[in-house]
């Protein structure tokens, strides 16, 4: 082969391992932005639900107890929120901030307060204010569960892909941080989805 | 909300997929969402307005059953327009993992994408050929939903990750309400039995419940069997016992009214499937109309019937078995009584109004991680998409 031909084969092959590594760059890069929108997505869940708690606590249908109870896990995590609201990076390098303890406290302390007792009794005034945030508390409590689900398997994708040696040997992730999946108890409490 | 859903078989032909995705549709239209479904279609069948066809489909052979699909270039040309003019908040994409307009569809959206898989036997062997061609695809996904317990480890063992259980919606007052035809009723004499679904495919159990027909003729001898589904109806009273056969109607294909009426008329409705099924909407579709559920003890038939409580099962291809458990059923008025209202009352459980409220919800979670606006797909062409690798969102 003369010297052209050969230019030739080297021009398309650089050519191809850079639409390669630029491809996959492009990739990783819309699995972060998926990971990173599900984490917001887990985050706005969670201010709701704790903002449905402290209605339902403040709404009189709980004896003073349970709502007070209520009301102390729910100002928790939204503290736990509100703390980073004014930073930056809102969630910490794709990390959660330790926050799970605290939003394990908060579906404990659903289900130890919601029995079905205290279902049936909130649920008894109808429209009230406590029947009301009890509804939101229970589409919260749904809606928490999905985006941990979503958000978890939005980070083994990039775990994954970010293990392929081309991604490591290449430095394609830039200074990204390894996302890990967020584990934490989100169960109903049982009364609420009969 | 805009919402976009991709159907990957053809709406010439009934099917669980397409009732599904229609009656979603059909549900958050009259919710007052925007709702448009991409499908297989043949150019002369009648479609509602917020179906668009992408043309005629081919039947190919794919994971054990023959299905029409669509694929090639011109349909993906076509995906990308409807795409493309719809400007969907959210794409919902059925069976992503058949070779369909639905992953022709993944491959070229952006934006929020919920997929739902119906399917419990993925084949393994084309799943792993194609896996690395699939995969890039399949992280689009943001959202994944499975209709059973089933279809969600078949995601789990192939796919990795997770999915949520949201089941299959039945429009439970519609059966419930369906009149009864005198000609279908069973007398204390004369019981009736209803079989549906396609009589020469095996998988849905007609030869099983031929071989138990004769003990049950034995005991009950005015015994009538009502079968009604698409299929060479002559080749199969052929493969009958002779009395068998001369107990059977055979219906053809029936109407959905005459489907809902035929459950609400008989004295049992009989699912002998062997296999190969995920869910079984048909019994819920029975439970809401009133029949007693007769059922092999397939997994996910036994989740349906609530683990046997909302209905009779047998072991699964054991004629015997369920030669005896007709029988008894047939014997016993008081007992069918009981496992109509049981059952009606477990059929609640699917109704569209729980099931859509629920993949609402996912719709909901997963805009919300895209508060980006969307890359504006103008000036976009799929040339360009490949280049940068087909990225949503970026600046």
């Amino acid at each position: 082969m003369d010297a052209v031909t050969w230019g030739v084969v080297v021009v398309a092959v650089l050519l191809g391992v850079a639409w390669y590594l630029s491809y996959s760059a492009a990739r990783l890069d819309r699995l972060h932005t998926r990971a990173e929108g599900a984490l917001s997505a887990l985050d706005a869940q969670l201010v709701r639900r704790a903002e449905a708690t402290l209605e339902l606590a403040n709404s009189g249908a709980l004896d003073p107890a349970s709502a007070l109870l209520l009301a102390g896990v729910a100002s928790e995590s939204l503290e736990a929120h509100n703390d980073r609201a004014l930073e930056h990076d809102l969630l910490d390098g794709l990390t959660f901030g330790d926050r799970e303890v605290t939003e394990s406290g908060v579906t404990e302390a659903l289900q130890v307060a919601l029995t079905p007792e205290a279902v049936a009794q909130v649920r008894a005034d109808g429209d009230g204010p406590g029947a009301v945030a009890l509804q939101r508390v229970e589409a919260a409590g749904v809606r928490v569960q999905l985006a941990r689900r979503f958000l978890n398997d939005a980070v083994k994708d990039v775990q994954r892909v970010r293990r392929k040696w081309l991604v490591k040997w290449f430095r394609l992730a830039g200074h990204a941080q390894l996302p890990s999946t967020v584990e934490f108890d989100d169960d109903l409490p049982p009364a609420l989805r009969d | 909300m805009r919402i976009g859903i991709v159907c990957p078989y053809s709406f010439d032909v009934p099917g669980g997929v397409q009732f599904h995705v229609r009656d979603l549709a059909e549900h958050f239209l009259a919710e007052g969402h925007e709702a448009s479904v991409l499908a297989p279609a043949d150019e002369d069948t009648p479609l509602p307005d917020y179906v668009e066809s992408v043309g005629r489909a081919v039947p190919v052979r794919y994971n054990g059953s023959v299905a029409r699909l669509n694929f090639g270039p011109v349909t993906a040309s076509r995906v990308s327009r409807w795409l493309e003019q719809g400007d969907f908040d959210v794409l919902h994409i059925h069976e992503p993992v058949t070779p369909s307009i639905s992953l022709l569809a993944l491959w070229s959206a952006e934006g929020p994408i919920v997929a739902t898989f119906h399917t419990s036997n993925l084949r393994s062997r084309a799943m792993q050929a194609a896996y690395p061609l699939l995969r890039p695809s399949l992280e689009k996904i943001s959202g994944r939903i499975a209709v059973s317990e089933d279809a969600r480890r078949t995601v789990t063992t192939h796919l990795g990750g997770d999915a949520v259980v949201i089941p299959n919606g039945v429009n439970v007052a519609r059966f419930a309400e369906a009149p009864v035809n005198p000609s279908w009723q069973g007398t204390p004499d004369a019981p009736t039995l209803a079989f549906l679904g396609r009589i020469d495919e095996p998988r849905k159990g007609l030869p099983v419940l031929a071989a138990a027909m004769p003990a049950v003729l034995d005991r009950h001898p005015g015994t009538r069997l009502l079968v009604a589904g698409p299929g060479d109806v002559a080749a199969a009273r052929e493969r009958m016992d002779a009395r068998v056969a001369a107990a059977t109607d055979f219906l053809g294909m029936v109407s959905d009214d005459d489907k809902a009426s035929l459950l609400a008329s008989v004295d049992a409705y009989v699912a002998p499937h062997t296999g190969g099924e995920s869910f079984g909407i048909v019994l819920v579709e029975a439970m809401s109309a009133g029949a007693p559920v007769v059922a092999s003890d397939l997994p996910a038939f036994v989740r349906v019937l609530d683990g046997g409580r909302a209905g009779v099962m047998f072991a699964n291809e054991d004629a015997r078995d369920l030669a005896g458990k007709l029988g008894d059923l047939l014997a016993d008025g008081p007992e069918r009584e009981r496992l109509c209202a049981v059952g009606q009352r477990r059929a609640e459980v699917f109704d569209w109004s729980v099931v859509a409220a629920d993949v609402m919800a996912v719709y909901e979670t997963v805009t919300h991680s895209t508060q980006e606006p969307r890359a504006s797909s103008a000036g976009e062409t799929r040339w360009t998409r490949l280049l940068r690798g087909r990225r949503a969102g970026e600046a």
